[in-house]
């Protein structure tokens, strides 16, 4: 089997693995993330693809999809849970802003290693640093939505 | 410009219309809720679907990127369970619930097939008619199962709240 399948089948493996970290009382939170970012993830990653602007020459769904099923659809929705999960809420600014960067910073080095060396992901049109900030901002507009999701109904 | 256009671009205006029209405000993160799970469960089963032949759709979004409908999955169909969710009633009895249900996905799956035979938007290879209703029945039960168990615990959901 190549390089690539394993990956994918690690990758699987891993976000199962973090799914057991999301503590049992934050599960409807973490739903929310996690099906929020999916709706951001799926329109963004055809819209990149339509515009060849980044292609995945190993994939699920080859013959129907041309986008990363794996890591659109369960991989980053899977992140973001966590991110949300484990947000740092009651702390201060600037711990809440490394927290964006650290989980911004981790995500962008792996999909920059992933693009160097194996097929999974090929650059195009495409740099680190656009990834780095549709990446923070996805992460941002998913907490945005959370908030507002479990806030106090106003009436 | 194609007729097929024009249906796609109607299946977007009618639904934000009648997603702002017909979930109240109250009701607008059940609302919301609703169309996410559907729409992660139309993703799922329609990429199998598509892939081993049971439908296809010749006129679509992003043809380059996906042989999926975007319109289909991603927006109509979670509008359509969103109202369909949010206005059923909970206390009625077994046999107004069922009826509800069975009209509900009598009526899309007729749409369904509408667009398959008349428009090139859809095209069903293995798939029939009632192929089709059984499809959007299971996607309907499925989701339905998992929004109820969502909202199942109105406490829980308010501890939540708090964390946030």
């Amino acid at each position: 089997m190549r390089i690539e399948w394993w990956l994918l089948l690690s990758v699987y493996a891993l976000s199962t693995g973090i799914l057991f970290l999301i503590p049992k009382n934050k599960i409807r939170l973490a739903t929310v993330a996690f099906l929020f970012k999916q709706i951001i993830t799926f329109l963004i990653g055809l819209v990149v693809v339509e515009l060849e602007l980044l292609e995945y020459p190993v994939r699920l769904f080859a013959s129907i999809n041309r986008t990363s099923f794996t890591y659109e659809y369960y991989a980053f929705p899977v992140t973001c849970a966590i991110f949300t999960v484990w947000y740092p809420h009651n702390r201060r600014i600037f711990i809440k802003l490394g927290y964006y960067i650290t989980f911004t910073s981790i995500l962008t080095l792996g999909e920059v290693i992933i693009e160097k060396n194996t097929d999974l992901i090929k650059y195009i049109h495409w740099e680190w640093y656009i990834s780095w900030i549709t990446i923070c901002l996805s992460f941002y507009l998913t907490r945005t939505f959370c908030t507002w999701f479990f806030a106090k109904p106003e009436d | 410009m194609k007729i097929e256009y024009f249906i796609l671009a109607a299946m977007w205006i009618f639904g934000f219309i009648s997603f702002i029209l017909f979930i109240p405000r109250k009701e607008r993160r059940k609302g919301f809720l609703a169309l996410m799970i559907f729409q992660a469960f139309i993703w799922l089963c329609d990429m199998p679907s598509f892939k081993y032949g049971l439908l296809s759709a010749p006129v679509r979004e992003f043809p380059k990127a996906t042989d999926l409908s975007i319109t289909i999955n991603y927006f109509f169909y979670p509008v359509m369970f969103s109202i369909f969710y949010v206005k059923r009633r909970v206390r009625g009895s077994a046999w107004a619930r069922f009826k509800y249900f069975f009209v509900w996905i009598s009526v899309l799956t007729l749409f369904d097939i509408g667009i398959e035979r008349y428009t090139d938007l859809l095209e069903y290879g293995y798939l029939t008619w009632y192929g089709m209703w059984i499809y959007i029945g299971l996607l309907f039960c499925v989701s339905q199962v998992c929004c109820n168990w969502f909202f199942k615990d109105k406490a829980f959901f308010q501890a939540e709240r708090r964390e946030t």
